[in-house]
This record gives C-alpha cells, sequence and structure tokens, in this order.
C-alpha cells in the first residue's frame, strides 16, 4: 500500500472560515444591536474611536478564524498505512487519529455550494463507536476522485480480510463466489415534484413556517395605517372583512410557498438506493447530501403518520439507527419523507424482508378507554381552575378544552395495538402522530411493563420496549392493554420460550 | 423473585429522615422571614403542614411501598426486575443484552453494608439497590458470568 500522504483541497480553507463565521454571526449581531447601529464613519465626531472598539475586536476575531483555517489546511493530512486510516492535523498541538478500516461503518458526503463549484466534496467518517452525534473524521473538502479512493481502499481491505479469514477457516470457495457476485443497485425510493409538494404541505414544518410568517407580518402591521383603514372601513365594515380574510389568506400562501420553497431545496431529487448490504440516501438541491446506512445497523423501523398526512393517506418512515447522528442532529433518519400509505409496505419489504407488515393487532380492552384522558385530568382540572380564578367569567371557557383531550385520548384509544409474530415485535400507538412500530426481538434492550394502582384494579398494564438509538435509547409503549395480553409480550421475550 | 433485605428499608427511611430535615431548614427559614417581616400568620401553618406531610410520606408511607414493591430475579437468560412507587413497572433484560454490571456504595450504604447494582445495556441502565455487599458482588460477578455465557442465537 503506497504511503503516499494526502492534503485536503485548498477551498476547505474557506469552508472552514465561513463555518466559524456562522458561529459569530450572532454575537456580531449583539454588539450591534446593543450599539444601537449607531456606527459613524466620522473620525471627528465625539466617540468615534470609542465605538471603533467593537469592530475592531470583530476584526481580530474574524482574522483569527480565517488564520485557524488557513492553519487546519496546511497541517491537515490523511495517509493510508497498516489497513488504517490515519488522521494527522494541529500546529501547536498535534492530533491524529488512526481509525482501522474494518472498524469504518460508512462514508457520508456532503455537498455545499463551495464544494459544487469546485467538484468537491466532504467526507464524514463514521464508525461504530461515534455515537456522541459526530463523525468520526471529517475531511472538510477532497476532490471526487479522492473520496472514491478512499472507499475504494476501505472496501479492499476488508475483502482482503475476508480472504484471509476464509483460507483460515478452509471454506474458499462459498465466500469467493458470494464474493465475485456483484449486487446489483436497487433503487427503491425516488421522490418527483407532486410529493416534494405534498410533503412541503404536510410535513410538521409548515407550522413553524406559519408563525415565522405571521411574525414578520406583525413586524409590519408597524406600517398598515391602521387608523386610515379604519376610518375608511367604518362605513364599509364588510370590505374589512374581505380586507382581513385577504391578509390572513395571503399569509397562508406565503407561508405554503415558502415552505414548498424549503422542501424543494432540501429534499430535491431524493433518491434511496440499496447496494451492498447498506442504504444510500442522496438529496438537496443547494447542497447535495448524500448519507449511508448499513442495514445491519438498524434497530427497528418506524412509520410515522402525523393527522395530516394520515387524512390524505399518506405517511413517512423513520429508521432507528444504532449508530447517532450522520453529521446532523438528528439520531433519528428519515428513510422516506412522504409515501403513500397503500404503497409503503412494498419498498420496505425488499429492503428488510425478514419483517412482516400488515398484520392483525392486539388492541386493548373497552374497559381500557378512560385510562387514556383520565391521567391528563391531573394537569387539566388545577389549569382550569386558575384561568376561571383568574378571568372569571370568561376563564371558565377553559373548560371547553376538556372536549379535545378526551377525544384525542379515545383517538389513541382506537390506535394503539400491538403484534407479536416470529420474532418479530409490531407496537403501534399514538401520542399526537400514529407511529407503527415494527422491531426484531434481538434488536430489543429491554421490555418493560407499567401498572400503577388504578390500572391493576381493572386487571390493565402498560408495555413498552425499548431499543438501541444513538445515546439514549428509543421506546415504544403500548399503553392499556389487558393485563394476560402485556404479560405475553414479556413471556414472548424471554429467552426459554423462544 | 427476591425482595430487598429489610436492612434497605431502614436506609430508604434513613433518606426520608434527611429530605425531611432540609424541608424543615426551609420551612424555618420561611417562619423565620415571617417572624421579621410581619407577614401574614398563615405561613406558620403552611410551613408546619408541609414539613408534616413530608415527614409521613418520605420517612413512613414511600419507603415501605416502595420495598412492598421491588423484586428483583437473576434467571440464566434474564434479569427481572420490579419496581415503583405509583406505577409498578416489570422490567425484563436478556443476559445477552448486558453490557457491563456495576456496584455502587455510598457512606450510608457502607455503613450498613449495602449496595447498589446498575444494570446497563447498550441503550438503558437499571438498578438493584440495597442489597448486602456480599450478595451484592456475588450477584455481579455471577451475572457477568452469565452475560459471557449467553450467546446470541436469534
Amino acid at each position: 500500500m503506497s504511503n503516499n500522504r494526502y492534503k485536503l483541497h485548498p477551498v476547505s480553507t474557506i469552508i472552514n472560515f465561513v463555518k466559524g463565521l456562522k458561529d459569530l454571526i450572532i454575537p456580531f449581531l449583539i454588539i450591534f444591536v446593543a450599539n444601537g447601529f449607531n456606527v459613524s464613519f466620522n473620525p471627528k465626531e465625539e466617540g468615534f474611536w470609542a465605538e471603533l472598539i467593537p469592530l475592531v475586536i470583530m476584526s481580530i476575531f474574524t482574522l483569527a478564524y480565517l488564520f485557524n483555517g488557513v492553519l487546519k489546511w496546511w497541517t491537515f493530512v490523511y495517509w493510508f498505512e497498516e489497513d488504517e486510516l490515519r488522521v494527522e492535523y494541529g500546529f501547536l498541538i498535534k492530533k491524529k487519529r488512526y481509525i482501522p478500516f474494518h472498524r469504518i461503518q460508512s462514508f457520508n458526503y456532503k455537498e455545499g455550494i463551495f464544494h459544487r463549484i469546485f467538484g468537491l466534496v466532504q467526507v464524514m467518517v463514521e464508525t461504530a463507536g461515534s455515537t456522541d452525534g459526530k463523525p468520526e473524521v471529517i475531511l472538510t473538502a477532497i476532490t471526487k476522485e479522492a473520496a472514491k479512493q478512499i472507499e475504494q481502499v476501505t472496501r479492499n481491505v476488508k475483502q482482503n480480510n475476508m480472504d484471509s479469514l476464509t483460507d483460515v477457516e478452509g471454506n474458499v470457495a462459498i465466500l469467493e463466489d458470494e464474493n465475485s457476485i456483484i449486487q446489483p443497485q436497487r433503487t427503491i425510493l425516488k421522490m418527483n415534484m407532486k410529493d416534494l409538494i405534498i410533503l412541503a404541505s404536510t410535513s410538521n414544518s409548515i407550522g413553524v413556517v406559519l408563525a415565522g410568517v405571521a411574525a414578520v407580518l406583525s413586524q409590519f402591521s408597524e406600517f398598515i395605517p391602521y387608523e386610515w383603514i379604519f376610518e375608511e372601513v367604518s362605513s364599509f365594515i364588510k370590505f374589512g372583512f374581505v380586507f382581513v380574510t385577504l391578509i390572513i389568506f395571503a399569509g397562508l400562501l406565503v407561508a405554503w410557498l415558502i415552505s414548498v420553497m424549503i422542501t424543494f431545496i432540501n429534499y430535491y431529487n431524493y433518491t434511496v438506493i440499496e447496494e451492498d448490504e447498506r442504504i444510500t440516501i442522496t438529496r438537496g438541491l443547494l447542497e447535495k447530501k448524500k448519507i449511508t446506512i448499513p442495514l445491519n445497523r438498524i434497530q427497528a423501523i418506524k412509520i410515522v403518520e402525523n393527522p395530516l398526512k394520515q387524512l390524505f393517506g399518506y405517511s413517512s418512515v423513520v429508521v432507528e439507527s444504532a449508530s447517532a447522528g450522520y453529521g446532523e442532529k438528528d439520531k433519528k433518519m428519515t428513510l422516506f419523507p412522504l409515501i403513500s400509505k397503500k404503497k409503503v409496505y412494498q419498498p420496505l419489504q425488499e429492503l428488510l424482508p425478514a419483517f412482516e407488515w400488515e398484520q392483525s393487532l392486539t388492541r386493548p380492552p373497552k374497559k381500557a378507554k378512560p385510562f387514556f384522558y383520565r391521567l391528563d385530568f391531573f394537569w387539566i382540572v388545577p389549569l382550569i381552575g386558575l384561568c376561571s380564578y383568574f378571568w372569571f367569567p370568561f376563564g371558565l371557557l377553559s373548560i371547553l378544552i376538556i372536549i379535545p383531550v378526551i377525544f384525542l385520548g379515545l383517538w389513541q384509544y382506537k390506535t394503539t395495538g400491538f403484534a407479536i409474530k416470529g420474532n418479530q415485535l409490531t407496537i403501534v400507538y399514538r401520542i399526537i402522530s400514529k407511529v407503527t412500530f415494527v422491531v426484531e426481538k434481538k434488536r430489543i434492550q429491554a421490555i418493560q411493563s407499567k401498572q400503577s394502582y388504578f390500572q391493576r384494579r381493572k386487571n390493565i398494564s402498560s408495555v413498552q420496549a425499548i431499543v438501541m438509538s444513538g445515546m439514549t435509547g428509543a421506546t415504544a409503549k403500548a399503553s392499556n392493554l389487558n393485563e394476560h395480553d402485556a404479560e405475553q409480550v414479556l413471556r414472548w421475550f424471554e429467552k426459554s420460550n423462544a | 423473585m427476591y425482595h430487598i433485605p429489610k436492612k434497605g428499608l431502614t436506609v430508604w427511611r434513613l433518606y426520608g429522615l434527611f429530605n425531611t430535615l432540609f424541608v424543615l431548614i426551609l420551612a424555618c427559614i420561611a417562619s423565620f422571614l415571617t417572624y421579621k417581616f410581619e407577614w401574614s400568620v398563615m405561613i406558620y401553618f403552611i410551613a408546619a403542614v408541609i414539613v408534616l406531610i413530608c415527614a409521613i410520606t418520605l420517612i413512613w408511607l414511600f419507603p415501605k411501598i416502595r420495598w412492598d414493591h421491588w423484586r428483583y430475579e437473576v434467571r440464566e437468560h434474564e434479569i427481572e426486575i420490579q419496581s415503583g412507587l405509583f406505577v409498578v413497572t416489570t422490567t425484563l433484560i436478556p443476559m445477552v443484552r448486558v453490557q457491563h454490571v456495576d456496584t455502587a456504595q455510598g457512606p450510608i450504604l457502607k455503613k450498613y453494608d449495602l449496595a447498589n447494582i446498575s444494570i446497563s445495556t447498550a441503550a438503558t441502565t437499571h438498578v438493584i439497590p440495597m442489597l448486602i455487599t456480599n450478595d451484592a458482588d456475588q450477584l455481579r460477578s455471577r451475572i457477568s458470568v452469565l452475560a459471557r455465557v449467553a450467546e446470541d442465537d436469534v
């Protein structure tokens, strides 16, 4: 193996620098706002020099970041040696990191705007150990060929190790056969324009965008001449009503357009490919991202339907994976952001043939119905009490909140259920969105049944399964089942009954 | 299923006593301030009632319920733990999933010759509290042996 030492592409200095600037934006803004924006450029004015101090500090920081970016690029080298990917950087404090190839779980790629101009790519190396949400090694910018080379070297080394292993065990022929069959690459899902628009309209983020637009509009309300409008309008009340409706409608439209735009930028050309026991997701318009999940790292699958999606017969699929963070904050990995409920099982079946997706569920008994909303009264009753006391008599209207809470409880009751089939456990539950949680027995870390005093009197009990996901694990809970059904899940989990 | 040793109940009551003392100190401060600044007399009563409730629940009631609910059993293939105050939780951990076992002992536990065992899986940590130190050490080594033997054949 060659011991060439490779450097990053010089553009990585700029990328490092820009990334650093992003962190600085907020302190800068605070300084500016605190200053009241009155930065003067006239040296003769009083207090000019005092006002200059923040500017000077800012430029020092900026320069430091730039210098740091250059230095990091200058010292950063990576090379391959002794079946390891070795990385070294740092000027005063040298940091070295050696990663054995067989420990590498996956490579994830990201292409920002700078990367795309120069045909570069950012590589994030993921190992099993990197559960703190950060990739083990980040190569900020290298050419696409270099990225391919790293992947190729890794694959070769892994292959060689396998071969040498088989030599020892003496069944070379079989494994060589397996190696020689190059698994075809299968496209599992590709999203088109229509999907993207529906996704934009039904995702939870539209609420956030709505709030944002409302906030911006309220900022502009200073400029709307209300008095004039009211004077004019007092004689045309009907016109006023139309006007307000129009404004609300325009706000909704703008929010929707922004949401579509954001979704379009993030999810443009969303493709899921299965190849060589791993799933690869590519997406993005301006910033291209490529994420790889090895199939054997998947702990559980969640089919999530928020009420809006459920209404239109759509769902999304989320993967709980053992390695946290793909260079992103969320440990959960969205596999299919939007897929019609009717079609969802087919690609999942292709990806994970071991699972069965459609099952008849064991439901909670009728007597469990009140348990789904009774506990909520703990916080509702004091809330209503306080509201009624402080805002009498209108506060009494807060009693109405009971209706949606009970309705939601009944909805949760209707949704909840579980199914056991062979080594597979399916739990369906709802907090607000309906979640179908599918997991294999060998991926479950622990199973718990929970029973309060009141539940025991009615022979009702809840069951939850905990799987590994990032740092903390993920939990799926089927609430208020019949006691013997809950018991059944526990006994199923015991090894002696396997 | 095994119970927690009776000594554990005593230690829990002791913890409850400490917590109550802490509340008592707060109540004393409140009463002192009330006296100094001549606030409403009601505050004395409220403080007294709070301390009384804390004493009853933390020293007498809660440790008793908790002790009644705690069970544990270490079998060849799994560990079963039952615990809880208002909600009784039964946890089932397969031996194959156990990653490591710790015992911990603070000064109070040491005085009573007790120790806590905590069992960690990849995603969760479960505690069996208040075991006689010897038992705890034995249990720990037994779990670690069983966990090593257990094979993942699923």
